[in-house]
């Protein structure tokens, strides 16, 4: 089926790649000179990596951000499914449409919108700033993108299982438990996935809404980026990107997981 | 003795605006196979789910066992289900759907283990306990699905469209075994389907229904030899149905000859429908003919030649022959009195069979 | 199910305090002065001042610059993506970078951009003076291009994608020519995918401030970078939900220009 490229695409993918991929690498690269600056590559040195992991202040913060992801997508979780749960039980097609949207907000809405807004809300509220408005704040732009990861399993799960567990004496409860949770788990767990990473990646809420106190990764890296290069920080970028690297393969192994489960469902029919 | 196991009084059911069952009276009596026999949208579904408990009646009521279940939940009704496409779950093995129920209600471990095994060897499936539902096939997973709607000891079992799902060589053998099932444990069957082979292969009871109402209810050869009108006639088997004229007991009129029949009680000269089943129909010469016929098409179909043909009033007729006919030759039509069956207009089945009674006394 | 009030109680709240109350709390406070007294002044400052209005247009016209970068370098990359044999490997090196954080690859920039830096020494090899290039409007837009880039690509892969093969067979079958294929079947076929893609980068785009900061200097200024100002330096909370509201009426244009057509006979 798959049609002869001319060399030329293939050229053009290249080039491609090499664009998306040499800043990483440039940056990777310089994490591992002697001298001080992102240029003049004088040998190779592990001086660098030295500097990170004497770097207390560093390190606090490298912790305050997994906690945070950690915290926010476990509750993002719980919360998103059973929005979902919800959303699905609705039956009138308007108000549906209505939930979804709104859902959909923040996903749409630009970072600095979502920052301010919420900075405005917190200091209503009266809330100190800091490690509690960090994580209330992932906690909310996380809860819509595990909605929506759930939604499709909920929706293509047949609803005759529901039945067929009533139908064997469960109650509404083991319903819950003992079948809709477990035929989601791919979904749920794919949805806790993308809020952890929306919660490592994200700059502009956090540097809205954190105090003088409490820092995360990006808004350290922001705050010394602007100070000028220092190599520590391409150490620790050539460390998220082992991270990251980790995080697809995860991504990856839990959608595979999913596909092969499908695909041979439709071979057993066959 | 037999003895009901579920009634509906007047049950009718609508979804907003469409009325999907319009006052259904049925008596469902206990060990025996009862299909509701109907084309899409008939309601047969939904007379199912209204007697697992998956959707409640609108008004009338439900009986079981003499008592009104309309607002028992489906998880305390004594009946089970084994669904169109199975529904089984897809996280568990088939050792754990088949023991579902029984986790559920607390067996103990070892009881639920003879039970599973018990099941799953009466549907010889013994050994398959820890697939995954992913590697069975269709024809397996319809066994693993029964086994487990079984392991609940249910009262009544109910069937919805189970084997469509199957390719022609396996439905066909499954119509055997879920026969022979019923037959063994001597529960009641109640079967939903829209293959009238496969209901009349199958039942003790067929119950005919189309828009939302129950039209004719039989064993399988009352509903075949005596359909209550156009509709039945035409769903169940092949027909001949041609328009005539009741000139007096015992004799019709149509394609403009008066033959000699076995119905009665009727006014004289009513205007009535005649089915004359294919398979009842043979050729014969032109001169030994009751009517005169012009072939007009033929087809082999395995077991008799299929002949379509059209007499001089212009009526169409499907005949079943063992022989082949010659095209546009003109045959000779002979039938018993006995196949001649006459359906009036508009006639209700209390009407119909009341009529029966009648003349047959 | 009778579960629904329990399963909806989190999820509600969430919806009223973390969706609904923050833009009523922005809408409301942009009605506020400084003294927090209603005024109307805040938008009498944006709209009477040029230098507001001026912002604005440029944010938008560096928007529309960077997506239409963006999709003329992706739309390319998504066809011929789709033609490769282990598309959806590649597909996932293409989405890789977008887990590495903004900042860091933001960051790599600074470095490549630097007066001393190597794309300096590039041109410096090619025979040319160094160049200002890092604080400079059109390093800013290309960075953000890069940025964006496999947010517009993987929309567009997806659409492509999802074409069914045998209609571009069917294309050739009756004759048409390769350029006439990509004209008339895929590109018309795509167009959602498009759409996706264009809402995906030029709302992001508009406000964008960490980028103009740290590559634009203080040259460039977008609605975003605006906001941060006043929000974070200025305090002025006011004016700056001013230009909040503004950006979420451009975000809700851009939506409307982008939505997904329904699926009518097309001539």
């Amino acid at each position: 089926m798959v049609e002869k490229q001319s060399r030329w695409a293939n050229v053009y993918l290249v080039i491609m790649f090499l664009i998306l991929y040499s800043p990483i690498f440039y940056l990777i690269f310089y994490s591992f000179n002697a001298g001080q600056y992102m240029q003049n590559f004088s040998g190779f040195s592990l001086v660098h990596y030295g500097e990170l992991f004497a770097d207390d202040r560093m390190l606090q913060i490298v912790l305050n951000t997994f906690v945070v992801a950690l915290l926010s997508s476990l509750l993002a979780t719980i919360v998103g499914t059973f929005g979902a749960l919800g959303i699905f039980s609705v039956r009138n097609s308007f108000l549906k449409n209505l939930l979804l949207s709104l859902n959909n907000i923040l996903l749409v809405s630009p970072d600095v919108i979502i920052g301010a807004s919420f900075l405005i809300f917190f200091t209503l509220l009266g809330l100190s700033l800091g490690f509690g408005s960090v994580l209330m704040s992932h906690i909310a732009f996380s809860i819509p993108i595990v909605v929506l990861m759930v939604l499709p399993k909920l929706n293509e799960m047949n609803s005759s299982l529901i039945d067929a567990a009533q139908d064997l004496g469960a109650n509404s409860w083991q319903v819950l438990t003992r079948v809709i949770l477990p035929y989601l788990t791919p979904g749920i767990a794919a949805g806790f996935f993308m809020a952890f990473t929306y919660s490592l990646d994200d700059f502009a809420v956090t540097f809205f809404v954190t105090g003088n106190g409490f820092s995360t990764l990006a808004v350290e890296i922001y705050s010394r980026a602007r100070q000028g290069v220092s190599l520590e920080i391409n150490a620790l970028s050539a460390m998220m990107f082992l991270i990251s690297l980790a995080l697809v393969a995860g991504y990856f192994f839990i959608n595979q997981h999913n596909t092969t489960r499908k695909s041979k469902k439709g071979r057993g029919r066959g | 003795m037999t003895q009901t196991i579920i009634e509906f009084k007047n049950v009718t059911k609508s979804y907003e605006e469409t009325q999907v069952l319009t006052g259904v009276d049925l008596t469902i009596e206990a060990g025996k196979f009862y299909t509701l026999l109907g084309p899409s949208g008939s309601g047969k579904t939904t007379i199912l789910r209204l007697i697992a408990g998956f959707s409640s009646a609108t008004s009338g009521d439900i009986i079981f066992d003499g008592k009104r279940i309309n607002d028992v939940p489906a998880n305390k009704r004594r009946v089970n289900t084994v669904f169109q496409n199975y529904a089984l779950f897809p996280n568990m093995n088939v050792f754990e759907n088949v023991a579902f129920g029984m986790t559920l209600k607390g067996v103990n471990k070892a009881q639920i283990k003879e039970k599973v095994t018990t099941m799953l060897e009466m549907v010889q499936l013994a050994g398959y306990e820890d697939r995954s539902i992913d590697e069975l096939s269709g024809g397996q997973q319809q066994r693993v699905a029964i086994a487990r709607a079984l392991a609940n000891d249910p009262e009544v079992l109910l069937l919805d469209e189970p084997l469509s799902a199957l390719d022609y060589k396996l439905r066909k053998d499954m119509q055997y075994e879920l026969r022979e099932l019923q037959q063994r444990l001597g529960i009641t069957f109640i079967f939903v389907t829209h293959d009238q082979e496969e209901a009349l292969a199958m039942s003790d009871w067929i119950f005919v229904m189309n828009e939302g109402k129950i039209l004719q209810n039989g064993t399988p050869v009352d509903i075949y030899d005596e359909p209550i009108n156009h509709f039945v006639a035409n769903f169940i088997g092949e027909s001949n149905i041609i328009d005539g004229v009741m000139r007096e007991d015992y004799k019709v009129m149509f394609a403009g000859k008066e033959f000699e029949n076995v119905d009665a009680g009727m006014r004289p000269n009513e205007r009535v429908e005649v089915v004359l089943r294919p398979e009842d129909l043979d050729l014969t010469t032109p001169e030994n003919g009751k009517l005169i016929v012009t072939i007009d098409a033929q087809s082999f179909r395995g077991d008799y030649y299929e002949i379509s043909a059209h007499d001089d009033d212009n009526n169409e007729w499907r005949i079943q022959a063992t022989n082949p006919s010659v095209l546009n030759s003109r045959q000779g039509l002979t039938f018993d009195p006995e196949d001649i069956h006459i359906m009036r207009f508009d006639e209700s089945e209390d009407d119909f069979d009341a009529r029966l009674e009648n003349y047959e006394e | 199910m009778k579960n629904r009030l329990f399963y909806f109680i989190p999820y509600s709240l969430w919806l009223i305090l973390f969706v609904g109350a923050p833009i009523v709390l922005m809408l409301g406070e942009s009605f506020l002065s400084i003294s927090h007294h209603f005024t109307l002044a805040n938008y009498q400052d944006f709209l009477g001042s040029g230098t507001y209005l001026q912002m604005t247009f440029n944010s938008v016209w560096y928007a529309f610059l960077i997506t239409l970068i963006t999709l003329i370098v992706s739309f390319p990359t998504a066809l011929f993506l789709s033609n490769l044999k282990y598309k959806q490997f590649w597909l996932l090196l293409i989405i890789l970078p977008t887990w590495i954080n903004l900042l860091l690859k933001t960051y790599a920039f600074i470095g490549l951009l630097s007066k001393d830096g190597s794309i300096n020494h590039f041109i410096e090899l090619l025979g040319f003076a160094p160049q200002q290039l890092l604080f400079t409007e059109a390093s800013f837009v290309l960075v953000a291009a890069y940025i964006e880039i496999p947010f517009m690509i993987l929309p567009i892969f997806n659409s492509i994608n999802e074409i069914d093969r045998s209609l571009i067979n069917a294309s050739y079958d009756l004759g048409a020519t390769k350029w006439q294929t990509f004209r008339r079947v895929i590109l018309p076929l795509s167009a959602d995918g498009i759409r996706a893609g264009i809402q995906a980068v030029f709302i992001p785009s508009l406000s964008l401030f960490m980028i103009t900061r740290l590559i634009g200097g203080n040259r460039v200024i977008t609605l975003g970078t605006a906001i941060e100002e006043h929000f974070l330096v200025t305090q002025n909370w006011g004016l700056g939900s001013t230009i909040g509201v503004v950006l979420i009426i451009a975000m809700i244009i851009t939506m409307a220009l982008t939505r997904e057509r329904k699926k009518r006979g097309r001539k």
